[in-house]
């Protein structure tokens, strides 16, 4: 089974701390993802330190094929104790997604996991045991499609304690939130974004603790091939085209000397919209077989600048629904951040000589200072890039 | 019909092709030529270096910019009927 695991985490620290108390810890190996999420005892930097090494130690340790008992026991023995409590504490829920697409999950502590299959809760067989005096919960099961777990912490299960609820959220009214936004093209983003949303209002925005959120979701891989840019070698352009359309996956063609290769290549006609969706984007175009034709480098860079807002930890739900938009940068931009999963750039190096125009308000020679940057950005979301220079 | 292709690549973007496609547009319905003129959208005319190009039937005119553009389009759109 081909699977890729899709996850995307974020916290709210808690009112008038500068570090969070939670962590999140993701590690990608050879057959698994691990993603690990801890809540120190207390809170500010003590907690953070708890947190930290718990869940470094944790997915380290999994991911090196170590057992989980070795890895309680190493955090039993590793934590430094606190003078007022003497206890050496923090809470941790693990998750484990092997790549044959068996799914292992480990809870101590932390709010039970939210588990929906194509968007229905669902439960896991649960069974408990005691690993160094801790009662830890444990689960195997086996992953598919469109499968859904939302990693909590306790300040969304106690969102709006001592603001406006009473109670906090409560666990069952978060499962009821959930379900209620469940889309399938949501993104894991889109989740977190908006769950922390209505922790942070139901907090009044002081959170009474540090509150963290870790969606992840289990996704057929989708592979993007981008070609930017002509060959600076006339006579390779049929090769570089043919490898580029022959791959795998969706088809993206970036930049209007490229377009017109690819079109002659093919022997499929170009024809270019006139509407523009967004005056500062130039409109896009269509060849038969390719998914997205745009202009080259001012679309890009546009793309980019979404790409870095949609990563910046201050970005919001409107910075996501940017991504919605019709112009060639908003669908670049959602192609590689929110579908891709595997993007292949073909970078061609001609330079356009009217791109050396001293009087062109931006440098366009950035091109492959741009995809650089577009490379970053999506390895940082876990997704495989690989770079090809013609 | 009278086909006309404006560039909007990227030099010719910047140098503004929107606003010349929106004046064209504008100056077609001011004259009542619907039925008589189409506009497309070109990528690249291979004119980077002399924006804004564009192709009026199989004529290539370039440097269009803001203060010409309605003279352009009289002579070579109007001058066509």
């Amino acid at each position: 089974m081909s699977i890729y695991v899709d996850t995307c985490f974020e916290s709210l620290n808690k009112f008038n701390e500068e570090l969070c108390g939670d962590k999140v810890e993701i590690i990608r190996s050879d057959n698994s993802s691990i993603i690990v999420l801890a809540d120190g005892l207390g809170s500010g930097v003590k907690a953070n330190i708890l947190a930290t090494l718990t869940s470094k130690i944790i997915a380290t340790m999994l991911s090196n094929g170590l057992s989980l008992d070795e890895a309680v026991e190493t955090i039993a023995s590793t934590l430094p104790v606190c003078r007022e409590r003497d206890i050496a504490y923090s809470t941790f829920s693990i998750l484990q997604i092997m790549d044959s697409g068996e799914g292992y999950l480990v809870e101590f502590d932390n709010p039970s996991v939210f588990f929906m299959k194509k968007g229905k809760r669902s439960e896991l067989e649960k069974q408990t045991r005691m690993i160094n005096g801790k009662l830890v919960t444990e689960s195997r099961f086996n992953v598919s499609y469109e499968d859904l777990f939302i990693l909590v912490s306790d300040g969304v299960i106690h969102a709006g304690v001592g603001a406006t609820l009473n109670l906090g959220w409560q666990w069952n009214n978060v499962r009821e939130y959930i379900e209620r936004i469940y889309k399938s093209d949501l993104s894991p983003k889109n989740i977190v974004k908006l769950l922390l949303s209505v922790c942070e209002n139901l907090y009044a925005r002081k959170p009474g603790d540090d509150t963290t959120v870790a969606a992840i979701k289990i996704r057929k891989p989708v592979v993007v091939n981008v070609m930017i840019g002509p060959p600076v070698n006339k006579n390779e352009d049929r090769n570089v085209v043919n490898r580029f359309f022959d791959g795998e996956g969706k088809k993206v063609v970036c930049g209007g000397t490229t377009s017109q290769i690819v079109s002659r290549v093919l022997n499929k006609k170009i024809t270019t919209n006139i509407k523009y969706y967004n005056p500062q984007v130039p409109p896009t175009a269509e060849i038969e077989g390719i998914d997205l034709v745009t202009e080259g480098v001012l679309t890009f860079g546009k793309a980019l600048e979404y790409a870095k807002r949609y990563l910046s930890t201050g970005s919001n739900i409107k910075d996501l629904i940017e991504l919605g938009k019709r112009d060639g940068a908003s669908r670049l931009a959602k192609l590689l951040l929110e579908e891709s999963t595997k993007v292949n750039f073909f970078i061609g190096r001609a330079i356009n000589p009217a791109h050396q125009n001293p009087e062109l308000p931006l440098d366009l020679g950035l091109k492959i200072k741009l995809v650089k940057e577009m490379a970053e950005c999506l390895k940082s979301l876990g997704k495989r890039v690989e770079i090809e220079y013609y | 019909m009278i086909r006309v292709y404006i560039c909007v690549g990227s030099s010719c973007h910047l140098k503004g092709s929107y606003h010349i496609i929106k004046t064209f547009e504008s100056m077609i319905k001011e004259h009542n030529l619907k039925d008589k003129v189409e506009i497309n959208a070109s990528f690249c005319l291979g004119r980077c270096t002399n924006g804004v190009a564009m192709k009026i039937e199989e004529e290539l005119v370039d440097n269009v910019n803001l203060s010409n553009v309605k003279e352009i389009f009289e002579k070579y759109v109007m001058g066509r009927m």
